[in-house]
């Protein structure tokens, strides 16, 4: 299905940016900032320092490995049935997150712009749209990421310009937030928001070349932490400490505080175009790749049919919680708490066990 | 037929523009610009203004139409967002409040400890945004509304904007909006200013300067009967003090959070105490706010650097200040003396009256903390400022002259 093979790192640059990089919208800062309040736009920082390691140690297992692709590599190294057992649990917890992450993706569309919609008509119509990008396969979801990039973050960029008349920098003191223990502990614990870098490895093999996928994954890596960690300096420098905890969605409420000039107020809605859209294809790189590394798992090749039911599910996971602030800070919290070792533990683990084998030792 | 389908189906697709249950006509709603809060009769109620503008005036394609440009309601509920509704039994159309330029609050509730309970709830509705005003009225925010009769910006939403910003720009009133309300008071720190406004002519003393006035004072003839000046004082979400337009500027001068942009003021003639000098300050740089915090007996020192430049537009005097060195000299001693000693009797009053400072300098208070429950137990307004040492310095960077090196000598015009 992947003959093609026409990706190159610039691509794999976009669909990294696009995966990861919405995070600066949601409400991920709000869970960082209900810990450690004025400090957690640091927090990124420590989550990405502590999955960082792990992240290259399986660049540099799948490197020695070659052609093989994450699930293909668990197998080879861990033996078929733990090596599926172990891609099995990634799985789950991906999927879980994903429900829950569209769920508050559909909530800020909701309160923000649809207040009068029932929830589910906009869940059942994202995915449609969600599973009808990502039926167009790999390489149309790609070039879709590369092509949007650039009006994404420009919109991106010119909020942050417009607000920046507003960004008194002392807000950041107290420099340790609540506490330094607070700040390190709870960057550590939500290691997990980065856990999608480990995700995209199911399509090492499926670029050009694999050094493609390196470079873009590296660098998208890198320039997604810059920008998670510059907008939520934005959050804590424009709301200060007592604000930021009772915000849901920052970004938002940015958009609707701007202004351009006496002429252009209320210009939220140019924003929200480029979100959305940006938006749509974070949960279709997502979607796609979670139905891969299933497909991988359970040795189905033809996996693309199955993009219909596992977005069924999703939705289902996703209308779970009550509200969006159970949602936010009971599963969500929990769930990224949770997830955290198992994206630090499984390279050091595989990489254990490969170089017991001696595996490494060739070449 | 393949491609007729197609092209039947983007048809089908031009139906979900007009979205379903979100759809909103314009024509179908009446666009709120000012919203009034008043005390209810009755403990724990509210009574809302809702000042709804008429998008009909005002537009080119009206000509002719003799509706009015605004239309003024006042309900009583429990919140902003309910009462929108409640209010539907006159208004013809859904209102709504994504528009609002301004909160209009009565002295009255903000004096109470209601205020915080109402304001909030209007907070958490996204339709409200943060960018919207605070102005404090003298009378019942009702009456406020009702009286203000703007004579040439009719559309109301215009002349809250331009009203607003240009009174903001000469540093009369304060910049007030919710998202500063909300970080000031949540902070608990600082002083809140909001905008104080009234349409009922108070009592005026003539002071013989241009800014001591609080809103009312004005002595003013014609025109629109609502003066914008002064600010109203909150301290922890609830209002303390009225000061006036001069101390609401020296508050800007001092905040390096506020924009001022021009200030036209005057100041005693050093030589000819009879008359004033008028001036045209301006400030390049912010002030410089040096703190130098002591841990152990939780004591501050804070000396601010004020440095501005300043170009004389009028000497009613005569006194020739630009051509001799002396008289200059004076002339500068005396402005920077004068705008300091103004400067330091409002932070007395800040010290001893108010117990926390409206220049929001918690800011740099902040740096010699390591964490916040460190630095809320330092307490900024209730122990570190009150006891603060606090020295103020203005510096006189440029005098100009305007294009003029000289005026006419008055003896030789006599002659």
């Amino acid at each position: 299905m992947h003959d093609k093979k026409t990706l190159k790192a610039s691509e794999m640059f976009a669909m990294v940016t696009m995966l990861v990089g919405m995070k600066l919208t949601d409400t991920t800062a709000t869970l960082y900032a209900q810990k450690s309040q004025n400090a957690f736009w640091v927090m990124p920082i420590i989550s990405f320092l502590v999955i960082l390691p792990s992240f290259l140690l399986l660049l540099f297992l799948l490197k020695k490995y070659q052609d093989k692709n994450l699930v293909e590599l668990l197998e080879s190294i861990l033996g078929s049935v733990m090596g599926k057992l172990l891609g099995f649990f990634i799985f789950i917890s991906s999927f879980l997150l994903i429900g829950l992450d569209s769920r508050s993706h559909i909530e800020q569309i909701k309160l923000l712009y649809f207040p009068a919609s029932p929830n589910t008509v906009i869940f059942f119509l994202l995915l449609c749209i969600v599973f009808l990008g990502a039926k167009k396969g790999f390489e149309v979801i790609g070039f879709a990421s590369k092509i949007s990039l650039p009006f994404v973050k420009i919109s991106v960029l010119i909020l942050a310009i417009l607000i920046m008349g507003e960004v008194v920098w002392q807000r950041i003191f107290p420099i340790f937030g609540s506490g330094l223990t607070i700040v390190l502990t709870e960057g550590v614990l939500k290691g997990s928001i980065f856990s999608e870098f480990f995700l995209l490895t199911i399509a090492y093999t499926s670029l050009r070349k694999t050094a493609d996928f390196r470079i873009g994954a590296l660098f998208g890596a890198f320039f997604v932490l810059f920008e998670i960690v510059f907008f939520f300096f934005v959050y804590t420098t424009v709301f200060d400490y007592n604000s930021i905890e009772k915000i849901s969605f920052p970004f938002h409420d940015l958009t609707q505080f701007v202004s351009l000039g006496d002429y252009f107020t209320n210009i939220e809605t140019f924003f929200m175009v480029f979100w959305l859209l940006a938006g749509f294809l974070r949960f279709i790189i997502y979607i796609y790749l979670l139905t891969w590394i299933f497909g991988a798992i359970f040795n189905i090749s033809e996996f693309e049919p199955l993009l219909l039911p596992l977005s069924f599910i999703t939705l289902v996971i996703g209308m779970i919680p009550d509200n969006s602030v159970v949602n936010e800070t009971v599963y969500r919290d929990t769930l990224l708490n949770y997830v955290t070792p198992l994206y630090v533990i499984f390279p050091i683990l595989l990489w254990g066990v490969a170089l017991a084998r001696g595996d490494l030792k060739k070449q | 037929m393949k491609n007729f389908c197609k092209i039947i189906f983007i048809f089908i697709l031009f139906i979900l523009l007009t979205g379903c249950y979100d759809k909103a006509e314009l024509e179908q709603q009446s666009y709120v610009i000012a919203i009034g809060l008043d005390k209810g009769e009755k403990e724990g109620t509210f009574s809302f203004t809702f000042q709804i503008a008429n998008p009909e005036v005002g537009s080119t394609l009206s000509a002719g139409s003799d509706e009015e440009a605004e239309e003024t309601i006042s309900i009583t509920g429990n919140d902003i967002v309910t009462a929108t509704n409640t209010a539907n039994s006159f208004v013809t159309k859904r209102i709504v409040l994504d528009q609002t330029k301004v909160i209009v609050v009565s002295e009255e509730l903000a004096r109470s400890e209601d205020f915080l309970r109402v304001i909030q709830s209007a907070s958490r509705t996204p339709q409200i945004r943060r960018g919207v005003e605070m102005i404090v009225s003298k009378e019942k925010a009702s009456d406020f509304l009702n009286n203000n009769d703007p004579k040439m910006e009719q559309r109301p939403h215009k002349y809250y904007q331009y009203m607003l910003n240009r009174a903001k720009q000469t540093g009369i009133i304060p910049e007030a909006d919710l998202h500063r309300f909300f970080q000031i008071t949540e902070g608990d720190a600082d002083l809140f200013l909001a905008i104080y406004a009234t349409t009922e002519k108070a009592e005026t003393e003539d002071t013989g300067t241009e800014d001591e006035y609080i809103a009312g004072q004005i002595p003013q003839e014609g025109g629109n009967v609502t003066q914008f000046m002064g600010s109203a004082v909150f301290k922890e979400g609830m209002l303390i003090d009225i000061i006036d337009g001069q101390e609401t500027r020296i508050c800007n001068t001092l905040d390096k959070t506020m924009g001022m942009e021009e200030l036209l003021s005057t100041y005693p003639d050093p030589i000819a105490p009879k008359y004033r000098i008028s001036a045209d300050y301006s400030q390049k740089e912010e002030p410089v706010i040096d703190v130098s915090y002591n841990k152990k007996t939780n004591h501050a020192k804070i000396s601010v650097t004020v440095s501005f430049n300043l170009e004389i537009l009028a000497i009613p005097s005569m006194i020739d200040y630009a051509q001799n060195e002396k008289n200059q000299k004076i002339l500068r001693k005396s402005i920077e003396k004068n705008l300091e000693n103004k400067t330091k009797e409002l932070i007395q009053i800040s010290q001893e009256e108010y117990g926390s400072d409206p220049f929001y300098w918690s800011l740099y208070i902040r740096k010699f903390f390591k964490d916040i429950p460190a630095y809320e137990k330092g307490d900024w307004n209730k122990k570190i400022f009150p006891n603060a040492e606090i020295d103020v310095n203005f510096v006189l960077k440029r005098l100009d002259f305007g294009k003029m090196l000289n005026d006419s000598n008055l003896n030789d015009v006599r002659d």
